[in-house]
């Protein structure tokens, strides 16, 4: 195989894969990206895990057709250091490649592209359209709160599934501590009959793809995968085999204690008090009472932190502990200018939300503290 | 000089059976594992022990001894109640109370909240308390250190007071046998016996150095223990390092699919426990031992502290892939969490997401 391209396609090609292939691998093939001719005048560049696939289109000039392989993160490097606007790879014997570029030459051994997996594909796919800012809003909204621990591995992924009645798209994250679950109307109906569950990873590239550029993209489900198009890309995710649980069990619905209060001085107050809990893994206790809101933070080897907001409450007084990190988490993605807590007691679920804004939820578990 | 109680239960699990259910009381029980299988002994009552029957001995070498022995199945939420009620009595009186056990506790009572002086009356109102609440008999031990007090209260037991002053403590001690020292297993008192050294007055003869070349960094310790002093404290705090349950199998298991069961069901337990004495667990450690003895552990920490069964048994199962087991016969599993978050420390609830 004989290619010419010029590098800011090649190294767009290469940047892409990045996230999806494999660093610490058991199979050394799935450190590597897959490049392929396409007729006279496109080239596939592919990479995998074997749970997600991404593959692209882009520009070259194909010399001499074929399949090659080559260690995605160093090609990667080669190619965005290149001095000259056009590089030419050509494969020689036994898997070596030759990239030249100008005056400068490198050889660089591949791995057969006989040997690397193949990426599922799928014929009629039920696709629907994503706008694209609304969509990654909803990756925000829910991909901090996914499990990341693996005994739990129907957490370890965001729960979609279809709104009833309106056409929108429902999607739902829970690491077992905290939840957080938005709606959004959908332009048509998102073709799913049952919920599914994306993992995180695929969401995380999903994510970056839907940043690039402002043309939307279109997601649709098929057996045990979720593909997502857009723009001469596809994104293949294998869902996560696994049941979400009934998430709507834990979402408070009648908590009566509402605390409003201005997200930024929230926000700075939290980091404030965090300022001794160096990890943010602990906790800072909230004293509510009538019109006031403390934050205090104890740390038995450096000490103590306290600091009071004005809030909108008119209730009785409630203390209740939350883990710093979560709080900020969500306060981090709201986009409104208040928030409003809904609280019960000091050992239920609270709900965050941000005033005006609708469709979106995140609940935490308190700390007892 | 300090004044330390250790309160022991008699024959707590027989006893607590006996009293909850009259027709076994004055017959010799035995609270453990199947008699057909390879239990063993958990404890015996004060009738079961006239026949040679002591705790840790195998259920079928017992039945053997005591044809008549009632065997019973322990009940542990059960003792754990009446634990928790006879610990509150300790704390009547101080709160330096040092747990050693469910049915044993060392109490530091040279300050004490009845502002009683004479430990030998403190002990006796904690053994009449004890029995008020729980109609159970304990045996306690008066001394000016633990050493001293936990010896005394295995001296007349059962329902035993034995008061042990700073200036009998030399009497007391000299003739008993070295074993019965604190830190002395069987293979050290066998090495000291082996040496002629058989009681603590033997000890007594010898100089801290020879002890050190004998028994290594130990030895100085039983010099001092050997001498009736011993500055160890009474603390409140011990910290729980790990909670598990471990089960031996009556007949080896061969099928994979028994020991995944068997580990699910340990690993409930020990969720129920963690989760009633609040301290969620991080790490999940399984333990296999196979038809022939040899034993392995696995572990496994995860992302976040829990008491969720369904965590720790999936954690678990995932560790069984990690033994020969179902390849080879399995005679014993153990589930334990440890990584416990600290008693009383901030705990993270968990939402309680079903299934």
């Amino acid at each position: 195989m004989e290619l010419t391209i010029r590098v800011p396609e090649l190294v767009r090609a290469l940047q892409r894969v990045q996230g999806i292939v494999e660093k610490k691998t058991t199979m050394p093939i799935l450190a590597n990206a897959l490049i392929k001719s396409k007729g006279k005048d496109k080239i596939t560049v592919s990479a995998t895990d074997l749970e997600i696939g991404l593959t692209g289109d882009y520009d070259a000039t194909v010399v001499k057709s074929g399949a090659m392989t080559l260690g995605a993160k160093a090609l990667y490097d080669i190619v965005r250091s290149l001095p000259e606007d056009v590089v030419t790879l050509k494969q020689g014997a036994n898997q070596w490649v030759e990239i030249s570029c100008g005056k400068v030459k490198y050889r660089v051994v591949g791995m057969s592209a006989d040997s690397f997996p193949t990426l599922p594909s799928f014929e009629q796919v039920p696709f629907f359209a994503l706008e694209p800012r609304i969509f990654k809003e909803m990756i925000e909204k829910t991909l901090y709160a996914v499990s990341t621990d693996e005994t739990r591995y129907n957490l370890t992924g965001v729960y979609c599934e279809q709104v009833q009645g309106s056409p929108g798209l429902r999607m739902v994250a829970t690491d077992g501590h905290r939840l957080s679950v938005i709606e959004r109307p959908t332009q048509e109906p998102p073709a799913m009959k049952e919920g599914v569950i994306i993992p995180r990873k695929g969401l995380v590239e999903l994510r970056k793809l839907l940043e690039e550029g402002k043309e939307g993209g279109r997601l649709g489900f098929i057996e045990n995968s979720a593909v997502f198009e857009k723009d001469g890309i596809t994104l293949t995710m294998r869902l996560v085999d696994g049941r979400f649980p009934d998430y709507q069990q834990v979402i408070p619905t009648t908590s009566t204690r509402r605390v409003r209060v201005n997200k930024d001085r929230l926000s700075a107050a939290l980091k404030r008090t965090s300022l001794l809990s160096p990890d943010k893994a602990q906790g800072v206790r909230l004293d509510i009472a009538s019109g006031t809101m403390a934050l205090t933070a104890n740390n038995p080897d450096l000490g103590e932190a306290r600091e009071e907001l004005e809030v909108e409450y008119d209730n009785e007084a409630l203390k209740i502990g939350f883990n710093f990190r979560y709080l900020m988490d969500v306060l981090a993605v709201l986009g409104e200018e208040q928030v409003e807590l809904e609280l019960t007691d000091e050992l239920s679920p609270g709900v965050i939300r941000g005033v005006g804004g609708e469709g979106y939820r995140a609940v935490i578990m308190p700390m007892r503290i | 000089m300090r004044k330390v109680i250790h309160v022991d239960m008699d024959a707590f699990y027989a006893s607590v059976e006996q009293r909850d259910r009259p027709e076994l009381r004055g017959r010799p029980v035995a609270v453990g594992g199947d008699p057909d299988g390879r239990g063993v002994v958990a404890a015996a009552s004060y009738e079961a022990r006239r026949f040679g029957i002591r705790s840790a001995m195998p259920c079928a070498r017992a039945r053997r001894l005591c044809p008549d022995l009632v065997f019973v199945r322990p009940d542990f939420s059960k003792y754990s109640a009446v634990s928790k009620q006879i610990h509150a009595v300790f704390h009547e009186v101080t709160e330096l109370v040092e747990p050693l056990a469910l049915d044993e506790a060392y109490l530091d009572v040279t300050e004490n909240r009845l502002e009683e002086p004479l430990a030998g009356k403190l002990a006796k109102h904690l053994k009449a308390r004890i029995r008020e609440e729980t109609q159970l008999v304990a045996s306690a031990g008066v001394g000016p250190n633990k050493l001293v007090a936990k010896l005394a209260s295995a001296l007349q037991k059962p329902d035993g007071l034995v008061i042990i002053p700073p200036e009998r403590v030399d009497a007391f001690l000299l003739p008993l046998p070295v074993r019965k020292l604190w830190g002395v297993g069987p293979k050290t008192a066998e090495r000291l016996e082996g040496m002629g050294i058989r009681t603590v007055s033997d000890v007594r003869d010898l100089t801290p150095e020879h002890l050190e070349h004998i028994l290594g960094s130990f030895g100085p310790f039983l010099y001092e223990l050997a001498h009736g002093r011993d500055d160890r404290k009474v603390s409140p705090h011990r910290a729980r390092k790990s909670r598990g349950a471990e089960r031996t199998l009556d007949r080896d298991l061969s099928d994979l699919q028994d020991v995944l069961r068997l580990v699910d069901h340990l690993a409930h337990g020990v969720g129920e426990d963690l989760a009633r004495i609040e301290q969620p667990g991080r790490t999940v450690v399984l333990k296999i031992r196979y038809s022939d003895f040899t034993t392995v552990t696995r572990s496994r920490t995860l992302a976040s502290p829990t008491t969720d069964a369904a965590r720790i048994a999936a954690a678990a199962r995932e560790l069984v892939a990690d033994t020969e087991a179902g390849r080879r016969p399995v005679r014993l599993v153990g589930v334990t969490m440890s990584n416990l978050v600290e008693e009383g420390a901030p705990l993270q609830l968990e939402l309680e997401l079903p299934g």
